[in-house]
């Protein structure tokens, strides 16, 4: 069993991150968004042909994508509101992240669930992954641990990721309103 | 150490609780758990607020009024933004122009920014655009447009620590994509990137309390009609600032290192005096 960490991490070199964080589980993300829910129900999405150009026409982005992952929180059988979640990929970022929204499709809080960095062959370095060996790896992803660092350096933009927002609010309006 | 990350001003926040009371807080136990979300949640908040207010991008925000206004005119603003300003202003007085937010017409010409209007004013480094007024009033002095994206990432971070403090908060660091202050004796490790491998640290640095801001043009460079351009402006001139290497400011507050790293930029050197006025060092890689 302990040479599969070790497996893992050399087949996974070419596209291991230059900079990554894990920040919330989708469970963590789910509680902190919606503190007095009782339940968390899976309502999966499927968009059809009129919705998505209707989604479309809302945000001005293509809506990418016909299956969406949502989940309702409910305090008893009272909806509380939903979270989506979804990933973006930039030029040399993936970004997963979750949308809070109200029953109202308003949205209520965005939070980062991972960001990682890649860009070709400068991946291959080991000095920023080496900080994560050896830190806890609950839920099979990293997890923060003390001494990881801050990166200091010019902004990537995240567009991906405000345009991704802004069309999980449109699909919110279309196929989520009460 | 519980550390969360929300987008706010075009870039990725994250705020990181090290200790509350002088405890760190443990992230196996709710209690701890919930008490440094709700103070990363309030970090989060002022964060926010400044984005309201000084988004560029935003028609209701107080950048986005005052560039609408006509000469002449003159608006009240946030006390917020109003601080924003008249900083803006002392750093510019002390820089020679270097640091000026009146440069935005340049920003947008460039697609670096959007057009606020269809009107486009022309930046003219000499010409003031704006005067801070008694009573959180700001004048605007000529056509212009202001953006305060060289400043306000600093001023957000410096708002988000002051509050962490003030709950109560005894370590923690706020980076906004690169404009990072930490709170508390202890020292966070940073990472700074490699300006011609951006993708790779160049040197870690050990971040006392106080605030560090990183620039380079490596993300923001592009073409633009034959010419090189990128989001870092030399005041002066209102020519771009593209160059191959990173600088890194260290002051007492975010909003004063953000600010002056394009002194040191426009400069292409750590000695400018407005650094030693300003409590401020600087490097470059």
């Amino acid at each position: 069993m302990r040479y599969q960490p070790l497996l893992a991490l050399s087949a996974c070199v070419l596209c291991a991150p230059a900079f990554a964080t894990q920040y919330l589980s989708a469970e963590q993300a789910q509680q902190l968004m919606f503190p007095d829910a009782t339940a968390f129900r899976p309502q999966p999405l499927a968009l059809n042909a009129a919705q998505m150009q209707q989604i479309e026409k809302l945000s001005g982005l293509p809506a990418r994508s016909v299956n969406w992952r949502v989940v309702g929180a409910y305090k008893g059988d009272a909806l509380l509101g939903y979270m989506v979640l979804d990933d973006v990929t930039g030029k040399f970022e993936l970004i997963s992240y979750a949308v809070g929204l109200n029953p109202d499709a308003t949205v209520r809080q965005v939070e980062v669930l991972a960001y990682r960095e890649s860009h070709g062959g400068e991946v291959r370095l080991p000095a920023w992954r080496r900080q994560f060996v050896g830190k806890s790896a609950s839920g099979g992803g990293l997890t923060v641990g003390e001494g990881i660092a801050n990166i200091s350096g010019a902004t990537l933009s995240c567009t991906h990721l405000t345009d991704g927002v802004r069309r999980i609010a449109a699909i919110a309006q279309v196929m989520l309103k009460k | 150490m519980i550390r969360r990350a929300q987008p706010w001003l075009g870039t990725l926040v994250e705020v990181t609780i090290g200790a509350m009371g002088g405890a760190a807080p443990d992230p196996q136990n709710p209690a701890d758990l919930q008490a440094a979300n709700q103070l990363i949640n309030l970090a989060f908040a002022q964060i926010g607020q400044v984005q309201r207010l000084m988004s560029f991008h935003d028609a209701a925000s107080d950048v986005s009024r005052f560039n609408r206004a006509g000469a002449g005119e003159v608006l009240p603003v946030d006390p917020h933004t109003w601080d924003v300003f008249q900083l803006a202003q002392r750093i510019s007085d002390s820089t020679e122009g270097i640091f000026n937010i009146a440069c935005a017409p340049r920003l947008v010409a460039w697609d670096c920014l959007p057009s606020p209007a269809s009107a486009r004013p022309v930046y003219e480094p000499s010409t003031a655009v704006l005067r801070c007024e008694e009573g959180s009033m700001v004048r605007k002095l000529a056509a212009g447009w202001v953006d305060l994206g060289g400043i306000a990432k600093g001023y957000a971070v410096d708002l988000a620590v002051e509050a962490l403090r003030a709950a109560g908060v005894t370590s923690a660091c706020v980076n906004a994509g690169g404009d990072l202050r930490v709170l508390g004796a202890e020292a966070w490790p940073v990472a700074i990137r490699d300006p011609l491998a951006p993708f790779r640290t160049a040197r870690t640095v050990q971040q006392g309390d106080g605030a560090m801001a990183t620039s380079a043009a490596y993300f923001s460079a592009k073409r633009h009609a034959g010419q090189q351009v990128c989001a870092l402006v030399d005041g002066r001139t209102g020519e771009p600032l593209p160059g191959r290497s990173s600088i890194t400011v260290q002051a007492p507050r975010c909003a004063v290192a953000d600010a002056l790293t394009k002194v040191v930029v426009a400069t292409a050197g750590t000695q400018h005096p407005a650094l030693r006025a300003w409590d401020a060092t600087a490097f470059i890689i």
